[in-house]
């Protein structure tokens, strides 16, 4: 057992899973996106992606560039959020609430992306 | 293959892995931190940051900015934990930069790096330019002389610190080291030698084997490329000139070349060796070499094939080695290094007409020569200067005769490189006899006297020689001498001389200056350094060629040029 991958493996997974608990719910409705999962996804997901930094091989270019993908979306999702509640008047509307749900959402296929083809490779290696 | 910036981008993130997962951790841990610590607002009611807040304080409070406690005075709670967030942030850039400092100054990555850069360098070079493998004395002499003439040149050395010197040289021209092992062809690759402006290889490693593999890389990997090559050893050479090795120097074949001349064609001697000593050679003095017994000190392969010469050339010799009774050392060989009175006194010097100093020692060397001048101060002195760092007391020594062999590579290289025309007119030079040579020497020292001549080539092409191609074409006969005038007074003449026209029913040596140009001529012309590209204006302007042609100047180009009609209407 490689501890190194065991680490890469559970943080990449875990951006999967606070990526979706982020996004499970109405899509309008605050009460059901807690902002903490939201930030706690963030965060795993900048360290998957560093871990991810320096592979040279094929797989791991597409996994660094999915993984690119995710920090892009749930970045701008939380400059959406920090806007809609520091900014304006309005506070979290069903639409702004609508919009950040709908950019995690883009950030969780990237990071099942990531997952499947993480699944892909350790499959190929155990032929 | 080279390491590529992208790769190198790919080495820095992977050293940074670790940094940057602390870095995100510890703003990660600050920032909700500071959401789950209870504070009150300005009207006294319990408030609690949010996560844009509280990431906003831990930008500041990390990068040691610190705009104070915002937006409303912390309470004991937050302030502990602002306490708790600037260690864990501060320490985190710390670790964080270091690590980039520590890269930057591994030699690794540094050496990584400026690799990189110089492979950018090559692979943007737009001029011809020339690889040398190898900056010993011989690489150094070439290197000069070669950026001296404005050619950029790469060098290969494996020694990096021969090369450190060269990036802060004031040299003529872009000059780029690598230090890298010449041996391998990938190696050579890297430093252009597949890139299509690399004009020439020189491999002047100290290393036959070296030389040899590079000559063969060069040769298979591009073909259009010159390649010169250094080979000490016989077999060596031989091997470089079975696959066609554009041109093969063995030091001691070229001293005993030149020795052989100085001793039966003079003027063809000191022609051959003012031109193919490399730049700032001397012509040296007439100085007749004697007949009679000469004295040979050091049995080394320098010394055996100078003995074998002068036995040929009639002569009586004997030898002085430290180990008389060693392999093919002749019968009457005295014991010692000839350093001392008395051992050449025993070799009879005395009644000696000329001594060699052939030992691989240079203070040896340097000894024999002035205690034997001690001795019979008309000897004629012959040496050999192994090493180039006593250059200076050798010329304090003023022997009659001097081999140096970093000296003689390189301008034996030197006058080939600038043409492909150079050798024939050289192998032309060393089959003609004393008189001739002695005519055209003194032709060319009607230009020049101290430095020796430059060599400029030239095809008379449509494409090169646009001007004279359209003049012969319209039945005008161009002679050699309308090339050596002088474009801006045609009675002056440029301080030239043709030296050679190929033709392709054969070469030409020293054509007479009314002998009329043809399409499809090259001519190599030799003269002061620098009016080679005078010429060129006669070359490529119709006006100028007319001016040169009939000393009459006019505002148009030819009135034969069927091709131009707007010179035929001006006619």
């Amino acid at each position: 057992m490689n501890m190194g991958k065991v680490v890469f493996g559970f943080f990449v997974l875990l951006a999967l899973t606070l990526n979706f608990g982020f996004f499970l719910g109405d899509i309008d409705n605050p009460d059901h996106h807690n902002v903490y999962e939201l930030f706690a996804a963030l965060v795993v997901g900048l360290i998957a992606t560093v871990l991810k930094f320096g592979e040279r091989s094929h797989m791991g270019a597409v996994l660094l560039a999915s993984s690119l993908v995710v920090d892009l979306q749930l970045i701008a999702a939380a400059i959406v959020w920090a806007v809609a509640v520091h900014m304006t008047d309005h506070g979290l509307t069903p639409m702004v609430m609508a919009s950040i749900v709908s950019l995690s959402g883009g950030a969780l296929l990237a990071n099942l992306l990531s997952v499947v083809l993480l699944t892909l490779e350790t499959a190929g290696l155990s032929r | 293959m080279g390491v590529r910036t992208e790769s190198l981008l790919f080495l820095f993130f992977r050293r940074m892995r670790v940094p940057l997962v602390v870095l995100i951790s510890a703003y990660a841990i600050a920032t909700v931190g500071f959401t789950l610590m209870p504070g009150v607002d300005d009207q006294g009611n319990p408030w609690r940051m949010s996560l844009f807040e509280a990431f906003y304080v831990v930008s500041y409070t990390g990068s040691t900015i610190g705009f104070g406690e915002v937006p409303y005075d912390f309470t004991p709670a937050q302030r502990m934990w602002t306490m708790v967030s600037i260690y864990l942030t501060v320490i985190a850039w710390l670790f964080s930069i270091g690590s980039i400092i520590s890269l930057m100054q591994d030699p690794v990555f540094g050496n990584a790096l400026r690799r990189a850069r110089q492979s950018r360098g090559v692979r943007a070079m737009n001029r011809p330019f020339y690889l040398v493998c190898g900056y010993g004395d011989t690489g150094r002499i070439l290197v000069r002389a070669l950026s001296a003439r404005g050619h950029p040149v790469v060098v290969v050395e494996k020694q990096r610190e021969k090369i450190e010197t060269l990036e802060v040289e004031d040299l003529g021209a872009a000059v780029t080291s690598f230090g890298m092992d010449a041996q391998t062809p990938d190696n050579l690759v890297e430093a252009g030698l597949r890139n299509r402006w690399c004009v020439g290889v020189i491999a002047v490693t100290g290393s036959d084997k070296i030389n040899l593999k590079i000559a063969i890389s060069a040769k298979l990997l591009n073909h259009s490329v010159v390649v010169h090559a250094r080979a000490d050893s016989t077999s060596a050479t031989a091997n470089m000139r079975s696959f066609d090795t554009d041109y093969v120097v063995n030091p001691v074949e070229e001293y005993i070349r030149r020795m052989e001349l100085a001793i039966t064609r003079p003027d063809v001697f000191r022609l051959y060796n003012w031109i193919s000593s490399g730049p700032g050679a001397r012509l040296v003095p007439p100085r007749e070499v004697p007949a009679g017994n000469w004295i040979v000190c050091g049995f080394s392969q320098v010394g055996r094939a100078v003995a074998e010469l002068l036995e040929q050339q009639g002569m009586t010799v004997t030898v002085i080695d430290p180990n008389p009774e060693g392999p093919g050392r002749p019968a009457g060989t005295v014991a010692g290094r000839g350093t001392q009175a008395k051992t050449l006194t025993e070799a009879g010097v005395e009644s000696a007409v000329g001594i060699v100093a052939a030992t691989s020692d240079d203070a040896d060397n340097l000894s024999i020569l002035i205690t034997a001048r001690d001795l019979n101060p008309e000897l004629f002195l012959a040496t050999l200067e192994n090493g180039y760092s006593t250059h200076a007391l050798f010329r304090a020594a003023e022997p009659d005769f001097v081999g140096q062999p970093s000296q003689v590579i390189a301008g034996y290289m030197l006058c080939r490189v600038s043409s492909s025309l150079v050798e024939p007119f050289l192998s032309e030079i060393l089959e003609r006899d004393n008189g001739f040579a002695r005519d055209l020497l003194a032709k060319l020292l009607r230009h020049q006297s101290d430095s020796s001549p430059e060599f400029t080539a030239g095809r008379i092409s449509a494409r090169r020689a646009p001007a004279i191609a359209r003049a012969i074409e319209a039945g005008v006969e161009v002679p050699i001498s309308t090339l050596l005038r002088d474009p801006g007074q045609r009675d002056r003449k440029l301080p030239l001389e043709a030296v050679l026209l190929r033709r392709d029913d054969g070469d030409i040596l020293c054509p007479g200056d009314d002998t009329a140009l043809e399409l499809g001529d090259r001519i190599l012309l030799a003269g002061c350094t620098g009016t080679g590209r005078g010429v060129r204006a006669a070359l490529e302007n119709d006006r100028i060629l007319e001016y040169l042609l009939t000393g009459e100047e006019r505002r148009s180009g030819w009135v034969w040029g069927q091709r131009h009609p707007d010179s035929a209407a001006d006619a």
